[in-house]
């Protein structure tokens, strides 16, 4: 089985948020519940200030700190599944402990005050158990694996497309954009990226595309100290979370 | 020597009244939020997910905790002058816990599942898995314990046996209770390998503010109603023994704060000082909540009257709620991952739903308590205490 990874090079990614808007239209999200979703930071101050920006998705964590504390499994890495963390929303008892636990802050409990007004929940009022039922909506439901609109009181996440991805030829080891065959099973965020800076492929395939990214320009997870070991890897100048600054004090 | 117990009285019958009218129409209240709004009606989000529920789930089942090891003095390390709260305790301490589970059920997403997705898919890696097993345990260990009281076996051989079960599974209940915080090390605030230590302390004085402040309510608030075991042990060891505990709760909050304040990662220096001490309400419950009850423990002239036990043991339970909250909510102030994103810390204040749980959560207390004090008779004490007391004329301090 594969172990599927994603590639961002930073020094390619515009901060268009392209990305984001691609993920909530898959995925049906809510404004705020962002699986995917581009930070911007600034770092140092004049005249050396920089603007930096970050996509950030769930990093399917080689060593997933939400998996250990889940009291029920409902959150789970399938090794099946190319290493992909999924929420099993008929397990999620809505502890969020594992918001807790995940040091990228990629968790949504999407049962919460709405970001927005107009409430979309209101406007699109539930049906077949979910928390809302916009009219139109991805056909792909997997209650198991935390894909389509969750039910209330569980956790949301990236799922690395798994709804696409999953469909990919057995044996793919690139799964680009470019190449005609697999377009269709390449996560939405990376295929929908305008300069191509995002790439998905196989991290146990020597020959990959991501791993030959990940080697020639050295690639870095971020926040490698804690241990979980990110299978979303960040190239080009920086690959780095500036540390929380409160504001100056007037 | 005058035993009463007022709530078998008018009185008692009033307060549950009371208690129970407060207890419906909080969880009335709450229970219409959640079902029309959901968690929606919570002001907590996915950046801030465990707000006040968790922080008062998180007080009852420690005071629950330090009352059971308040009960283990007697029953497991023979300070016999503690015999004549020990029935109290160990009833309080279970109907603390009812409560806080009762909060905690309305906290979580889907409360009934819990019941058999945790059983069967037995995720040991998972410290709120042990929770649950740890607090289990402890509730039938209480339930045993006051089954062993109720048909006098206070001196027995398998009350003894039950008494260390007791113990141990208090200690481990609430140990762990701590490492659900203490082993995150993605929250530096929280990150304490020691934070079970200050969990054992914390639970101890609330459990003693709790247990000094229902004696004298069940005694009417006079010593007069007291046995003179009891008025003894309030006289002499309990005082002396909640100054102890305070002061090393106050050692443990200055090490904290000291080294939290000391450091220069801005995930535990900001948060103590734009987020605990920053606020009125901290230094308010620090200073009038913990400091303040200590300094009145420590004054032997003041320290055995009424007036400041009553008072102690009030000023008590909201610093140390304060203190719960604080800490619950501190270790996620600082938007995780956002960096420089964000400017501030995350803002929260509890909702009204989120206040009526916790109002919930203590009016159910009252009313299980009161019931415990008109059906059951939580004054007492093995009989040579009593003896023992009035021949002695009360008892020397081993706190
Ligand atoms: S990024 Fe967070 S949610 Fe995703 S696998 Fe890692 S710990 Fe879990
Ligand atoms: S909220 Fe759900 S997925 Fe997260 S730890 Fe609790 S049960 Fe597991």
């Amino acid at each position: 089985m594969a172990k599927w990874g994603m590639v961002i090079d930073l020094d390619k990614c515009t901060g268009c948020q392209a990305c984001t808007t691609a993920c909530a239209m898959e995925n049906n999200t809510l404004p705020g519940e962002s699986w995917q979703d581009v930070l911007y930071y600034h770092e140092g101050t004049y005249p050396s200030a920089q603007m930096k920006w970050l996509p950030r998705p769930c990093m399917q964590c080689e060593n997933p700190s939400c998996v250990h504390v889940c009291p029920t499994r409902a959150t789970y890495k399938d090794m099946d599944a190319g290493g992909i963390v999924f929420v099993d929303w008929d397990k999620c008892i809505g502890c969020k402990y594992c918001m807790i636990a995940c040091p990228y802050g990629v968790r949504f409990y999407a049962d919460e005050k709405p970001l927005l007004e107009p409430d979309l929940r209101e406007i699109f009022p539930s049906s077949n158990g979910q928390l809302w039922s916009p009219p139109y909506q991805n056909p792909e439901q997997d209650w198991k694996r935390g894909i389509g609109i969750q039910p209330p009181g569980v956790v949301s996440k990236c799922t690395f497309c798994y709804h696409k991805v999953s469909k990919a030829p057995a044996g793919t080891v690139d799964l680009d954009e470019d190449i005609a065959e697999v377009k269709e099973y390449v996560p939405a965020c990376v295929r929908t990226c305008p300069p191509k800076a995002r790439f998905f492929g196989d991290l146990d395939q020597p020959t990959s595309q991501v791993n030959q990214l990940i080697g020639d320009k050295h690639g870095v997870r971020l926040k490698d100290h804690t241990g979980n070991k990110p299978q979303v890897y960040y190239l080009g100048a920086g690959a780095g979370v500036p540390a929380f600054e409160p504001k100056p004090r007037s | 020597m005058n035993q009463q117990n007022i709530l078998k009285g008018p009185a008692g019958l009033g307060l549950l009244v009371l208690s129970a009218i407060v207890l419906v129409a909080s969880f009335g209240y709450a229970f219409m939020s959640l079902s029309s709004q959901g968690h929606a009606s919570f002001n907590t989000s996915s950046t801030l997910p465990w707000g006040q529920p968790i922080a008062t789930y998180l007080y009852f089942a420690l005071a629950s905790s330090g009352l059971g090891m308040i009960a283990s003095l007697p029953l497991v390390f023979g300070f016999k002058q503690f015999y004549p709260v020990v029935k109290r305790a160990i009833f309080l301490a279970f109907v603390i816990l009812i409560s806080g589970m009762a909060v905690l059920a309305m906290e979580l997403g889907h409360v009934f599942r819990m019941i058999w997705v945790i059983p069967f898919n037995l995720q040991i890696q998972s410290a709120m898995f042990w929770m649950g097993v740890f607090y289990v345990a402890d509730l039938i260990f209480l339930l045993w314990k006051l089954q062993k009281l109720e048909n006098g076996e206070w001196d027995s051989k398998t009350s003894k046996q039950v008494g260390i079960g007791s113990f141990l599974a208090v200690l481990l209940a609430s140990g762990n209770l701590a490492l659900i915080f203490g082993m995150m090390s993605m929250r530096p605030f929280w990150f304490d390998g020691l934070l079970p230590i200050y969990f054992y302390l914390t639970a101890v004085a609330s459990g003693l503010a709790a247990l000094v402040f229902f004696t004298y309510l069940a005694n009417g608030f006079s010593r007069d109603n007291m046995s003179a075991s009891l008025q003894g042990l309030l006289d002499g060891a309990l005082p002396k023994f909640f100054a102890a505990v305070l002061g090393g709760t106050l050692l443990f909050i200055a090490v904290r704060a000291i080294t939290g304040l000391y450091t220069n990662n801005p995930e535990i220096y900001v948060v103590w000082r734009d987020y605990l001490f920053a606020s009125s309400t901290y230094q308010a419950s620090l200073w009038i909540g913990i400091v303040l009850p200590f300094v009145l423990m420590m004054m032997a002239s003041v320290r055995t009257s009424t007036g400041t036990q009553v008072l102690v043991s009030i000023l008590v339970f909201a610093g140390l709620f304060a203190e719960r909250f604080f800490f619950v909510v501190g270790g996620q102030v600082v938007p995780l991952f956002k960096g420089t994103w964000e400017w501030s810390l995350i803002q929260y204040t509890p909702s009204a739903t989120e206040w009526s749980l916790t109002l919930m959560g203590s009016a159910l207390l009252f009313t299980l308590y009161v019931l415990g004090e008109r059906m059951l008779n939580l004054s007492a004490e093995p009989p040579v205490t009593v003896g023992q007391a009035s021949t002695s004329g009360g008892v020397a301090a081993h706190a």
